[in-house]
């Protein structure tokens, strides 16, 4: 049987083109109340169900967002159920976002 | 060109650029805005766009080499445990003929292609000048003036029209700010599908599945390839590559705390998907929101004043365990939204009274009648017997049935009575032979 070797996520994440990767800055399209998160979210369930890994949970049990690995799937739209994250499609110039070459 | 137009289509994946068909042809004068840098730059899908539609939007497509990946002559069911697949496999050559009914697509090049013949008809048309299809454009509002849609605005610029076709696909904002959609949408009417394309050389492609010129394999996969999560994984053959993935029901990838690419590392690790995979470099990851085809997502209400709503935008997809329907249903419910347009047009009312034809034409067509008609299937196919317990019984009985062992054998009956009591009960596996005889 063929040794599939496992892909990390970082590995994965590398093969996506996204848009203005040459910027040194980019207007974040989500806006996530971590607050909420780190208060009253009974689950976290943004830090495992995000296919891009987005939303992290540090040593202390905090999570954090970062909207540069984004690629745009609206998981978090619906998983999270507690009014933490708001959601926009990036900004075609200032934004970042993917560029799919295969799709 | 004109200030205003008769159609604004917001969205240029395949129910928009499927409606901007029908207009371009009809010489409507419309614009189609993508928020992507091209159409397809955006979108996502599993790969198979069933049926035959596409023979109606661009005739004779198969003429023309670089529309689609394969033609799908051959189909799978493979229901897995850890160690063994146990396959429904149908190969036929009546599907090989034109027009097929069913091709694979990668949507960054099928969408492109198909954006590519709709400005040649546009071209072809008499309002040539006057009709466009513009990229890199993000709609932030859709202009309401009392009660009716009179556009789009995006950054200071606003853009008029008589009517908005929303083909904004699942992830439907604009759908939410007017209200037809509620603003938070639960996790219940959505799943999320994974993907990567792996690239394999199409001879060696071609050898491994047994394809022959432009034919293609799809295979479905329950049990196994979801680690115990509500929903399944496919594999399809493209021109030299593959796309693999799972698409996994959102609640219960909640409830169960699974990361979604750790579950596709361990699909691809089943002894039987890695023999199919092997040699392969992975050329393109993705993810994407897909909606689960429950009727109940749909908004009650596809239309309004001055706007209608295509696509998944509008939770049109079929999930009748045949397949996962939901391009075919974005190309014809765009194709019906243009359709309603022209009308309106002639008779110069973009009145909610008269745009209601579009959702009636929508539930006059196989799109509603088999979301409707195929409701429980949806239901039965995420069931835990379904996805969990069939899987086990089968390749429980196959290891039985079909392992020669040089001992006295039991008949298939009792082995099968064996392996239904191992993993159910007769009493269970009996109600769902009874739900999926009635709904499938």
């Amino acid at each position: 049987m063929p040794e599939i070797r496992k892909l990390s996520l970082s590995e994965r994440l590398g093969t996506v083109a996204y848009r203005n990767q040459g910027r040194s800055t980019a207007r974040a399209h989500i806006e996530v109340d971590t607050t909420i998160c780190n208060s009253r979210c009974p689950h976290q369930c943004t830090t495992y169900v995000c296919p891009a890994n987005c939303y992290t949970i540090d040593d202390q049990g905090l999570v954090h967002f970062q909207f540069e690995d984004c690629i745009e799937c609206g998981t978090c739209l619906y998983a999270c159920d507690q009014g933490a994250v708001t959601w926009r499609y990036p900004d075609p110039e200032a934004g970042r976002g993917v560029n799919w070459q295969l799709g | 060109m004109e200030d205003r137009f008769d159609c604004i289509i917001v969205g240029g994946g395949i129910a928009g650029l499927s409606a901007a068909m029908i207009l371009a042809r009809a010489e409507a004068r419309f614009l189609l805005v993508e928020r992507g840098e091209f159409c397809g730059a955006k979108n996502v899908s599993g790969g198979v766009l069933w049926g035959t539609d596409l023979a109606r939007l661009v005739p004779e497509y198969w003429e023309d080499d670089t529309a689609f990946e394969r033609f799908v002559n051959h189909r799978r069911l493979t229901l897995m445990d850890a160690s063994s697949a146990f396959s429904l496999d149908f190969k036929s050559a009546d599907f090989g003929v034109e027009p097929f009914m069913g091709i694979t697509v990668l949507r960054a090049r099928f969408d492109a292609w198909l954006a590519a013949k709709v400005q040649e008809a546009i071209n072809a048309g008499a309002n040539a000048e006057e009709s466009l299809l513009a990229t890199d454009i993000l709609v932030d509002e859709i202009l309401v003036e009392g009660g009716r849609v009179t556009g789009i605005r995006t950054g200071a610029e606003s853009f008029h029209a008589d009517c908005v076709i929303i083909a904004e696909g699942v992830n439907n904002l604009l759908t939410r700010q007017l209200g037809i959609e509620p603003a938070y949408v639960p996790a219940d009417h959505v799943a999320v599908g994974v993907k990567e394309v792996i690239r394999i050389d199409e001879k060696r492609l071609a050898d491994r599945f047994q394809l022959s010129g432009n034919s293609g394999l799809t295979n479905e996969f329950v049990g196994f390839a979801s680690q115990g999560v509500e929903g399944g994984g496919f594999l399809y053959t493209n021109r030299d590559s593959i796309s693999i993935g799972l698409v996994l029901a959102m609640a219960d990838l909640r409830e169960k705390r699974r990361k979604p690419y750790d579950l596709l590392n361990e699909f691809k690790s089943h002894p039987a998907v890695a023999d199919m995979l092997a040699g392969g470099e992975v050329l393109e990851y993705s993810a994407h929101v897909v909606s689960t085809g429950n009727v109940d997502a749909v908004p009650s209400k596809l239309f309004g004043d001055g706007v209608l709503i295509a696509g998944e935008a509008a939770h049109l997809l079929l999930n009748s365990g045949k397949a996962i329907q939901g391009m075919d249903y974005a190309m014809r419910s765009g194709m019906l939204a243009a359709g309603t347009v022209l009308s309106a047009r002639e008779r110069g009312d973009y009145s909610r009274e008269f745009l209601s034809a579009y959702q009636q034409a929508i539930e006059d067509s196989y799109l509603m009648k088999d979301m409707r008609g195929f409701h429980d299937a949806v239901g039965v196919f995420h069931s835990p017997t379904m996805y969990e317990k069939l899987p086990a019984i089968l390749c429980d009985f196959g290891r039985q049935y079909f392992g020669i062992r040089n001992e006295p054998t039991r008949h298939a009956r009792e082995m099968l009575l064996a392996s239904v009591k191992k993993h159910a009960s007769i009493w269970e596996l009996a109600k769902l032979g009874y739900r999926a005889s009635r709904s499938l």
